[in-house]
């Protein structure tokens, strides 16, 4: 027994040792081994570090020879498929939105724009599934990507650190908003929260001309600021918006309604329900009216639907329902 | 009687130990700083990482073994049949220190991480504290059941059968419960559940507990009942551990500053919790008797008499093929829990499969290629003990042949590690040009699939080595008329149900234009293929032409699923690339019915066919028992392997998305380091285990000594 314990025992080192001669072969050929992030500057070494690094940008896409994803574009010069580095390729796509947007686009304001909103350029083969990179699980801070621009910049073309960092154009600026906004609001991705505030709260909220109305209107929700949103979602009753009281009618029969009192004439009332069905009572067949401030028609249950990049995701895409031009507003809610 | 208290006292100490550190946890927010620290100035994270590894380990065996144990016990039971009855206590008994090992593991990780991770783990406790109690209750059940199952084995063999009332009130009871269990599974009762959820509980709680009721009728059967109670309590400790693992990775129930917002029912049924606790479960399967097969396999190499040789031979063989069972469709329930990854975050899954853990998926393909490798040489091996293999000896070299290529292409990577100048000599480019194609994911699905249906066939050769003519499946009554069309039902269901969601997918849900659906259509209409082929074997079996049934539908299937989607894929990897997981599907759909439909074929081929001479248990060479320490060695070290990529999804995460790693330690590890700690664990495993089978022999010994248990 012994014999062939010793005999199982020398077997098992033989293979724990080409195991170990795998990792180390492999671990030497990508890069030995990695450290926890640094702070980064606002450089193209430092975009370089977060590219190959925290910000996972090697997970879908190779610079040229470096790497091997292919889901998404390569960035550096490969093949007939890429003829440009992505600072060249920044140059003409920048045209091209320009030409589709109206709005002057430079090389920086197109590539910010493809961190800040990918989905709004796919290229032609390619899904729309890049990640939010400000939002979790990667949470890139402004300066990162900053970086991760300039060192996208420097692959073939000109780098621009005024544009990028000290003096943005508008549209950047736009973007560098919208990206703190969103990391104010947990980093949540506002295109996966637009979603979820479709599939859970458009019923009952309008916003920007679109929605119910058994709930406030939340155009321009973000001037409230996070603190209101949030606590708005958790608790919906522990502040309720004037004209959305809950009202609970008993009638002289001892049948219950509940809800918003949404019409008070002389003889009857209406109370819209939290489904937005109206139901309308005459007064005289009212035994009382309770007006009940520890509730709301808002589902207090609602934050227990949610998972957690839920939450996030439509706190941060609220954080960006800025104030429209008032013109603009009143044409889109005719 | 020492080794009897011994396990007993280190069980209490480690609940204890638990229970005390429960006790003591107060519910903490995310949003507070993180407190980390260190023991002797090491690595806080290697540490828990070992100790962690290391109780799953010998968790994965004491939650496997039992259930392969119950199975065989019930087999050996139903047939009459003593041996197996003895090998399912031979396996029980490799328990008893293992279960002890397993708990002392746990209350030292326990104590580490409350000691190491105090914010984490007061946030976990905080969340999961009803829970954990409920484990560690959970734990003395399955301590009481364990000493139940193994000390009473003997005092619970009689068959004399109980009084009729008592029978009539344990079958009634029974009958309920399984009712409840199939309302349950269906969704009337808990109809808020998770599905997968739901099924979990159904088929591994209430279901085996109704029908463990409904067949007591003596004390034999008393003591299979124990032993299913025995595996319902450890899979609920291990569910609930993995509802842990799986909140981690998936949080559910709480809100991103770590405040709780739900139920602990959400948090406890995340999004991954099931899908692990699924992969978990056949895993464990095939890790324990992997590890008992091992066991068989020193004690074949050591054994001095041929009728040792023929038990441990059989005890092996047996070992292997519960193993092999569980390793089928642990592909499967990789590929759903894989799925489930993604749609968690595609962040996480795309670092999954094409970022830190790229190289990682690289060697485990290695191991899992060596796993089936080996396998098919154990299996061909057994051939030479069962007269009459020889017939089937040609065909050997071909799936030999078929395997190596196959395990080759899996193997070989997109780009190349290359140096300098080799890439100069490739004209600047990484990719080769021709083996680039190999490293892409349609060459990979193509091969995969021939590896299992080549295994499959090796399989189906052992089957019917020592038999001589097929009986005509109509001369076999009405059992055959009914399982193998409802075999092809179930087959054609699966392929034909995706091929009407491909037929009639929009390609905008894919982000792709309208044009694109003709890749759609032309893959749909293939499973539709496969399914009509799937009818005329049904009607082939039926009328006595079962061999080219199989043939028939095992040739469509290999052509379908290896060449025209192998070849396929690389067309739509060019212009519908989002489809390529579709087609993925595909493959893997006609596979499973392709081993569905062929299985119930074969069950009845051979069906009381006359043997060419009886199996020669003990004619075996010493190097097929290598082959079974081998497989051993790999699953234990895949196992650590995939747990390493699992764990370091999270990336800079405690609790994804909810609490961040502010640690030093927050980066992921290089492989080096992984199949350091990996190697590491995986040696200390090995020689704890080799001890316990030492004290297993030991105890063994004194009691055939003594004469009495």
């Amino acid at each position: 027994m012994s014999d062939s314990v010793v005999k199982a025992g020398v077997f098992l080192l033989v293979l724990l040792g080409a195991f170990l001669w795998i990792g180390k072969a492999i671990t030497d050929l990508t890069g030995g081994e990695k450290t926890a992030s640094a702070v980064v500057e606002v450089s193209p070494e430092g975009g370089e570090a977060v590219y190959w690094g925290k910000g996972r940008c090697f997970t879908c896409h190779s610079m040229g020879d470096r790497g091997s994803a292919v889901r998404g574009p390569n960035h550096g010069q490969f093949g007939e498929r890429f003829p440009l580095a992505m600072g060249e390729r920044a140059v003409e796509r920048a045209k091209a939105r320009s030409a589709k947007t109206g709005k002057e686009f430079t090389a920086v304001d197109y590539l910010v724009e493809s961190l800040s909103d990918p989905g709004v350029y796919v290229v032609t083969g390619y899904k729309n599934e890049m990640a939010v990179t400000y939002a979790p699980p990667i949470s890139l801070n402004l300066d990162e990507i900053k970086a991760v621009v300039s060192y996208l910049q420097i692959q073939g073309g000109d780098l621009d650190m005024v544009a990028i960092d000290t003096e943005p154009s508008d549209i950047t600026k736009g973007f560098y908003d919208k990206i703190g906004a969103a990391q104010a609001a947990g980093g949540g991705d506002p295109g996966k929260g637009a979603e979820v505030f479709a599939d859970n709260c458009s019923d009952c909220h309008m916003l920007n001309g679109e929605g119910g109305e058994v709930g406030p209107k939340l155009t321009g929700i973000a001037a409230k600021g996070l603190k209101h949103i949030d606590e708005s979602i958790r608790r919906p009753a522990a502040k309720v918006v004037a004209g959305f009281e809950y009202h609970e009618v008993v009638r002289k029969d001892g049948r219950k309604f509940a809800g918003l009192k949404t019409r008070d004439e002389a003889d009857e009332i209406d109370i819209t329900k939290a489904d937005g069905d109206v139901v309308t009572i005459a007064k005289a067949e009212i035994k009382e009216i309770v007006l009940d401030k520890t509730k709301t028609v808002m589902p207090s249950d609602l934050i227990e639907a949610l998972t957690v990049k839920d939450f996030q995701d439509v706190l941060s895409f609220l954080m960006l329902q800025k104030a429209p031009p008032a013109a603009q507003q009143a044409e889109k809610e005719k | 009687m020492i080794h009897r208290l011994g396990p007993k006292g280190k069980v209490g100490l480690a609940l204890v130990a638990g229970l005390a550190v429960l006790l003591v946890a107060g519910p903490a927010l995310a949003l507070e700083g993180n407190e980390y620290r260190q023991f002797l100035g090491l690595d806080s994270r290697k540490l828990i990482w070992f100790l962690a590894q290391m109780h799953l380990f010998f968790a994965a065996f004491v939650l496997g073994v039992p259930l392969f144990a119950v199975i065989i016990e019930i087999v050996g039971w139903k047939n009459g049949d003593q041996r197996f009855d003895k090998l399912a206590y031979e396996f029980t008994s490799l328990l008893s220190v293992a279960y002890a090992t397993t708990a002392a593991f746990g209350g030292l990780l326990a104590f580490a991480l409350f000691t190491l991770y105090p914010t984490f783990m007061g946030y976990m406790a905080g969340v999961f504290k009803d829970v954990m109690f409920v484990y560690a209750l959970l734990f003395f059940a399955e301590t009481f059941l364990l000493y139940m199952y193994y000390y009473g084995w003997k005092w619970l063999s009689g068959t004399r059968p109980f009084g009729l009332a008592l029978r009539r009130i344990l079958q009634a009871t029974g009958a309920v419960i399984i009712v409840i269990g199939l309302l349950f599974l269906v969704g009337v009762i808990g109809p808020d559940m998770r599905g997968d959820t739901r099924a979990f509980i159904a088929l591994l709680y209430v279901l085996p507990t109704g029908i463990g009721l409904m067949i007591m009728r003596d004390r034999k059967s008393s003591h299979i009942m124990i032993g299913i109670l025995l595996n319902v309590a450890g899979t609920a400790i291990m569910q609930a551990a993995n509802s842990w693992a799986g909140f981690m990775m998936s949080p559910a129930g709480v809100a991103a500053d770590g405040a709780i917002t739900g139920s602990l029912w959400q948090a406890f049924e995340n999004v991954l919790a099931t899908p692990i606790a699924i992969h978990r479960m056949l895993g464990n399967l095939a890790f324990g008797g992997l590890v008992a097969g091992s066991y068989a396999a020193v004690r074949f190499i050591a054994a001095k008499t041929a009728e040792d040789k023929a038990h441990y031979d059989w005890m092996g063989y047996i070992a292997n093929f519960v193993a092999i069972i569980a390793l089928i469709p642990l592909p499967f329930a990789g590929y759903y829990l894989g799925r489930e990854v993604y749609s968690t975050s595609a962040i996480m899954g795309n670092n999954m499969m094409g970022g830190d853990f790229s190289w990682t998926f690289i060697i485990q393909a290695m191991l899992v290629g060596s796993l089936f490798l080996i396998s098919n040489y154990y299996l061909w091996s057994g051939m030479t003990r069962i007269p009459g293999s020889e017939r089937y000896y040609k065909y050997i070299k071909f799936i030999l042949g078929a395997i190596v290529i196959s395990f080759a292409i899996w193997l070989t990577p997109h780009n190349l590690p290359l140096t300098g100048g080799e890439v100069g000599e490739m004209g600047g480019s990484q990719y080769h040009p021709t083996l680039k194609f190999l490293g892409l994911m349609p060459a990979k699905n193509a091969v995969i699939n021939l590896i299992i249906l080549s295994t499959f066939f090796s399989f189906l050769l052992y089957r019917r080595s020592n038999k001589s003519e097929v009986v005509p499946i109509s001369q076999q009554g009405r059992w055959p008329k009914i399982v193998i069309p409802l075999a092809g039902l179930a087959a054609i269901f699966i392929v034909g149900q995706y091929a009407v969601n491909l037929l009639t997918m929009d390609p905008a849900s894919l982000d792709l234009p309208a044009d694109r659906a003709q890749y759609f259509r032309t893959v749909g209409w293939l499973l539709v293929f496969e399914c009509a082929v799937g009818v005329v074997a049904v009607a082939l079996a039926l009328r006595d032409m079962g061999k080219l049934a199989q043939g028939l539908y095992m040739a469509v299937t290999a052509f379908n699923v290896v060449i025209f989607l192998g070849v396929y894929g690389f067309v739509v990897m060019e212009q519908a690339s989002p489809f390529l997981r579709n087609v993925a599907v595909a493959q893997f759909l006609q596979l499973i019915s392709c081993l569905i439909l062929v299985t119930a074929i074969d069950m009845y081929l051979f069906r009381g066919a006359k043997e060419i001479g009886p199996l020669q248990w003990g004619k075996m060479t010493v190097r097929s028992q290598f082959a079974l320490l081998a497989l051993t060695f790999i699953i234990t070290m895949n196992m650590g392997l995939m747990g390493f990529i699992r764990s370091g999804l999270r990336g800079d995460w405690h609790i994804f998305g909810v609490m961040r790693d502010t640690s030093a330690w927050a980066y992921t590890p290089s492989n080096f380091t992984m199949t350091q700690m990996v190697g590491l664990a995986v040696l200390m495993f090995m020689v704890g285990v080799a001890f316990m089978f030492w004290l297993g022999g030991i105890a063994g010994g004194n009691k055939e000594e003594g004469g009495a248990d």
